[in-house]
């Protein structure tokens, strides 16, 4: 990642400061029927991919196991309108940043999980789980 | 628990709205946005009325007076309900099964039905005309047409029972009333499997919605539940909503990409490229 990118700018922390304050629940799925709050996961890898749509967005993270294998894993985020009004944008989150997500694994035991926090190389941190997901501690 | 009084619904109702809007009964509250406006100060149509119409925040929002409000999952209030009929709790409070399409069917993208969709926190938009009102709630797209008429007017006889149900208006000086029947038996609101089960209201219940600007920019959110089914008395929430002029609806698809539905999830096109 370039220090470029890393540097954050004023409208970026506003969107994270906007992240880290939003609400505790939000409506659609219901979280506990999606996900397990007793599995907790984090990962970090790099962003392969962000899909802004409803009913929640989703973006993907490959990740090197130990054997060096990559996994691409899949995290829910907050709907898109919840975001927007947040001031959030789809390019808050960009294909190649570097990220270390967590949140709790879906009850399929898929490589898919509701997203609670990402955190960036230089500390920034934010939420984009929707509010209805249980967070990481 | 708190205990309203009941005499005929439509009597009862109105009696209970009311009383309660002025403070005068047990079922309001010290915390509810009760403050009426200046009636010069509030917008009004040209037939003299208050005019509504606009994107609010409604009441699934905590209200910050700026663009950017603070969405949250407003939950009916435990001590503002009445105390239960014998059959009451069963009927309310429904366990934790397991059954999605039970638990929270939303979650396969059910509709919300109208107790739930009043405090959704997405945006709803007012249309107001001098012979109805439309509201357009962002979250699955629902709408409702809603004909002015005589206040206490009775509903149509030939309705069937629907998630939003029959809804009529009708003016008590500045406030709007919404008067609503035909509802199907569904979930009172987001209450999540986690907090025990799902709440849910029966095909009985009553609803009737009473709004009134607060000043320019907000207004009181009244509603009365009237559910003889599982309620020995209505009962009555007190909420608000806030007035957005620089928010638009967005779109929303409920099947556009919910992809762990159910807690089954579907690999995502990034995903089949890489084990899983």
């Amino acid at each position: 990642m370039s220090p470029a990118r890393m540097k954050m700018t004023g409208a970026v922390s506003a969107v994270l400061v906007a992240l880290v304050t939003g609400p505790h629940l939000l409506a659609h799925h219901s979280f506990a029927t999606e996900y397990d709050r007793n599995k907790p996961v984090s990962v970090t890898g790099v962003v392969k991919k962000v899909e802004w749509r409803n009913p929640h967005i989703w973006f993907y993270v490959d990740v090197k196991d130990e054997r060096g294998k990559v996994v691409t894993w899949g995290f829910s985020g907050g709907p898109p309108a919840f975001l927007m009004r947040q001031g959030i944008r789809q390019d808050v989150m960009k294909i190649g940043d570097v990220v270390k997500v967590e949140g709790f694994r879906a009850r399929d035991g898929s490589n898919n999980a509701s997203g609670g926090r990402v955190t960036f190389p230089d500390g920034r941190s934010v939420f984009t789980a929707s509010a209805e997901d249980a967070r990481p501690d | 628990m708190r205990t309203c009084l009941r005499t005929s619904p439509a009597i009862a109702l109105a009696a209970v709205a009311v009383l309660s809007a002025a403070g005068l009964t047990g079922c309001s509250t010290a915390e509810a946005p009760q403050q009426a406006a200046h009636a010069q100060d509030i917008r009004r149509g040209p037939d003299g009325k208050p005019d509504f119409s606009g994107v609010w925040a409604g009441p699934g929002f905590r209200h910050t007076g700026k663009d950017t409000d603070n969405a949250t999952v407003r939950l009916y209030t435990d001590a503002k309900m009445s105390a239960f009929t014998p059959e009451g709790r069963s009927l309310f409070l429904r366990p934790h099964t397991g059954n999605v399409r039970l638990d929270d069917p939303t979650a396969v993208c059910l509709p919300n039905g109208l107790t739930r969709q009043i405090p959704s926190p997405y945006a709803q938009q007012f249309i107001q005309t001098a012979n109805q009102l439309v509201i357009l709630y962002e979250y699955m797209h629902f709408f409702r047409v809603i004909p002015f008429g005589a206040p206490n007017r009775a509903h149509a006889a030939d309705i069937e029972p629907t998630y939003m149900g029959d809804s009529i208006a009708w003016w008590d000086g500045d406030t709007l009333v919404i008067d609503t029947v035909s509802l199907n038996e569904w979930m009172l609101d987001a209450y999540h499997p986690d907090d025990g089960g799902s709440r849910w209201h029966s095909d009985r219940a009553h609803v009737v919605e009473r709004i009134k600007y607060t000043d320019r920019a907000n207004a009181s959110y009244d509603v009365t539940i009237d559910d003889p089914a599982i309620f020995t008395a209505p009962w009555v929430e007190n909420w608000s909503m806030q007035m957005k002029p620089t928010w638009k609806i967005f779109e929303f698809v409920c099947d556009d990409n919910d992809r762990c539905r159910g807690g089954n999830c579907t690999a995502s096109d990034a995903q089949k490229t890489s084990t899983q």
